[in-house]
């Protein structure tokens, strides 16, 4: 961020800041020159080539070094020349007022280039003062365009090194009757209120400085400088540094109420895709129960035993389907609504996994789930009813997208920090191109072949679960013997203290 | 007589494992296909006597098959789709399916569709001079209507109405089929409809306020209901 400008009067001001803190040794080295020269050049130099020399030593070491030193030296030239220079030589005159001329003359030089070089010192010392409020304006203007939130705001400004070098800025936003503040301080929380009501902007006050802000309509604010350095603090400087962070406290709000309003916009789109999902969703497992039971009201006896018993057993799976479907909506808008994981446990994985495979088996047909996991260092801290619907999901698609007779294995390892658990299966595969979008609601394969169809949601609620975890899901080719897909899911695993 | 000939054309494996094997139990042979390829395959070959037809099917449309197979043959067609789909009902409709049944459905209300669009099928080709039903009694030949054998007097647009209703009978008749009936043009305003249907129901119903014989399908037409 540092900016080199160059500034007008910098080269004058440090020559000047340089000598002033020398003034003694210069004001004793121009006397000294003066006196080398009175004393052996002025017999060959003659009368008013050394009242010349004089006259521009007095005008250097004033330009220099400032009023003080230069009457040292007119001081100095007058005596030297009264002694060296002017009739009778080697002795004071005091006569006549070709005597007290020399004198006034060195004088005045004095003065005049004294109060010359003071004028320029205070206008240089001025405008370095502007330049640098004028860079530092234009640093936090620069580094305000970062700030997003109100709370960057504050930090920006005491990062600006001109400024908090001598004093410590607050800023205070109160927006329709609520006070934000950033000081933690009753004493500057009273500074800022007072000045909200105050009629004089800026208003002082125990050696603090507050500026009041002029915003629209939403927002009150104030400025308020600890420890001011009232030099750098000009009112021009301060209504522009206000007009800057006006600016950046609106467009803070303005993308605060754009990310709310985008917020919106896709919690709509979201519900409405969960309905239309749930019209899909829910009506196919309904219309097979209602289906099945009234087949079994109407014709009851027309229908064998076995025949019987199939429809039984498909109106208890889709059951099982509604149910599910029902569990991974409830989920899905606790996590839209943005509700934080409050039921977390130590779950051991490979029994867990077990008991979900031992549930999943009725619905598998043929398809042979083999497991492939016994290291009980394997814990991670989950919810769950999450956990098991994210492994019931992505079962439930390595079963639906596979052939009756094929196998599925699940299994799970310690790698570094995490548990890696794998569900792979020899089913139809993903193209490598949309191996990362199936994880997008709604997002299903295009097949040329017809193939089952999913509610498009599984995976995409296996992948919000995973990560509202810590975890990571990802599919990846193959499955199983070079077919199918293999989906990973690594969650953190537990750091478990050696036992005794 | 011979088992009639059905073909289900859905995806959803859970429903055709309760259709194919009750559908059967009730006395139907069942050929499945769970595509539009497979289906206009199957219909190459077979004569079917009804066909199923899930609206949701995943490669192309339902619809584009139902074209295809009114341009082959005139099978009774039943297309099976959600509540919410209205356009897509009408649109079957217009492209010449017979009916339509709302998922989820019970066998019974499918079985009763089947028949019905079976029996209109079968009965056009011969063209039966009478409707009957309950108490109403239609006698095409002569325009002539009777509840309880008292004669009913329609004008004549209810009584176009009336019979295209009973052409159809136990079927779904669109609202665009009605108005062409009744005033020749497809663009009149079914309010007007809505009117005459009432009318038809002071003159045939027993409580006007509770339809038994003309019924509402809501935002597809109205059903008269078959002849027993």
């Amino acid at each position: 961020m540092a900016r080199h400008f160059l500034r007008p009067g910098t080269l004058m001001q440090s020559m000047q800041d340089e000598a002033r803190g020398q003034a003694p040794f210069v004001a004793l080295s121009v006397v000294l020159v003066f006196w080398v020269v009175a004393a052996f050049a002025s017999a060959g130099l003659g009368r008013v080539a050394t009242a010349l020399l004089f006259v521009l030593g007095v005008v250097i070491s004033g330009s220099i070094v400032g009023l003080a030193t230069a009457m040292v030296a007119a001081a100095a030239a007058s005596v030297c020349y009264n002694f060296y220079v002017s009739e009778p030589i080697r002795q004071f005159h005091f006569g006549s007022a070709r005597d007290v001329m020399p004198f006034v003359a060195f004088s005045l030089c004095a003065l005049v280039s004294g109060i010359l070089a003071g004028r320029l010192k205070r206008e240089s010392r001025a405008a370095h003062l502007s330049s640098k409020q004028l860079a530092g304006l234009l640093q936090i203007s620069e580094t305000l365009q970062s700030a997003v939130r109100p709370a960057d705001i504050v930090s920006v400004m005491r990062s600006q090194t001109d400024l908090s070098a001598t004093s410590k800025i607050h800023l205070y936003l109160s927006r329709e009757g609520s006070f934000e503040s950033w000081a933690a301080d009753d004493r500057l929380d009273q500074m800022a209120q007072l000045t909200l009501q105050a009629t004089q902007n800026p208003y002082r006050r125990d050696g603090l400085v507050a500026y009041r802000l002029q915003f629209g309509e939403t927002f009150d604010g104030v400025l308020l400088f600890e420890n001011a350095d009232v030099t750098l603090l000009s009112p021009a400087f301060m209504s522009s540094l206000a007009n800057l962070i006006v600016l950046a406290v609106e467009r803070a709000a303005l993308t605060e109420i754009n990310a709310e309003r985008r917020a919106q916009v896709r919690t709509e789109e979201l519900k409405t895709a969960l309905l239309s999902s749930v019209s899909h969703d829910f009506r196919t497992p309904l219309t097979a129960i209602s289906a099945s039971a009234s087949s079994l009201i109407d014709l009851h006896d027309r229908l064998d035993a076995a025949a019987r018993f199939r429809l039984l057993r498909g109106i208890v799976n889709e059951c099982d389907r509604l149910n599910r479907y029902t569990a991974n909506l409830l989920e899905m808008s606790r996590l839209e609504s943005g509700h934080e994981l409050t039921r977390r446990q130590e779950i051991g994985v490979a029994e867990t996994l077990s008991a979900i495979i031992q549930r999943i088996r009725p619905r598998a047909g043929s398809r042979k789930i083999e497991t492939e996991f016994n290291d009980d260092r394997l814990l991670i801290a989950a919810d769950a009813a999450l956990f098991e619907l994210v492994i019931i999901n992505v079962l439930d698609n390595a079963i639906t997208y596979s052939e009756d007779g094929t196998r599925i294995r699940v299994g799970a390892a310690l790698e570094g920090q995490f548990c890696a658990i794998t569900v792979a299966d020899q089913g139809c595969g993903i193209p490598e191109a949309d191996q990362r979008r199936i994880f997008e609601r709604f997002y299903r394969v295009r097949r040329a072949e017809p193939s089952p169809r999913g509610s498009g949601l599984g995976l995409a609620i296996a992948k919000g679960f995973v990560e509202v975890m810590d975890g990571e899901i990802s599919a990846r080719a193959p499955g199983l013997e070079g077919l199918g897909t293999t989906i990973v899911i690594a969650l953190p695993n537990v750091e478990k203290a050696t036992r005794g | 007589m011979t088992a009639p000939h059905i073909l289900i054309v859905d995806d959803e494996p859970s429903l055709l494992d309760v259709l194919e094997p009750v559908l059967e139990a009730a006395g139907y042979r069942i050929a499945v296909a769970k595509d539009c390829a497979t289906a206009l395959a199957a219909v190459e070959v077979n004569d079917f006597d009804l066909i199923l037809l899930d609206l949701g099917l995943p490669d192309g449309d339902g619809k584009m098959l139902l074209q295809r197979i009114r341009l082959g043959q005139d099978v009774p067609i039943i297309v099976i789709s959600a509540r919410h789909q209205e356009a897509e009902k009408i649109a079957a409709l217009d492209e010449g399916a017979d009916d339509y049944v709302n998922k989820p459905f019970e066998i019974g209300e499918l079985r009763a569709r089947m028949r019905a669009a079976m029996r209109r099928h079968a009965s056009s080709n011969v063209n039966a001079p009478t409707y009957s039903i309950g108490p109403l009694t239609i006698d095409f030949p002569t325009r002539r209507v009777a509840l309880d054998g008292e004669v009913v007097r329609l004008s004549p647009k209810e009584y176009d109405l009336l019979q295209t209703l009973a052409r159809s009978a136990g079927q779904v008749v669109t609202h665009k089929r009605l108005l062409a009936a009744g005033w020749g043009t497809e663009t009149t305003d079914t309010q007007y409809l809505r009117v005459y249907v009432g009318l038809l129901r002071q003159k045939i119903e027993e409580d006007p306020s509770d339809p038994r014989l003309i019924v509402t399908e809501p935002g597809v037409g109205y059903r008269l209901v078959a002849s027993g």
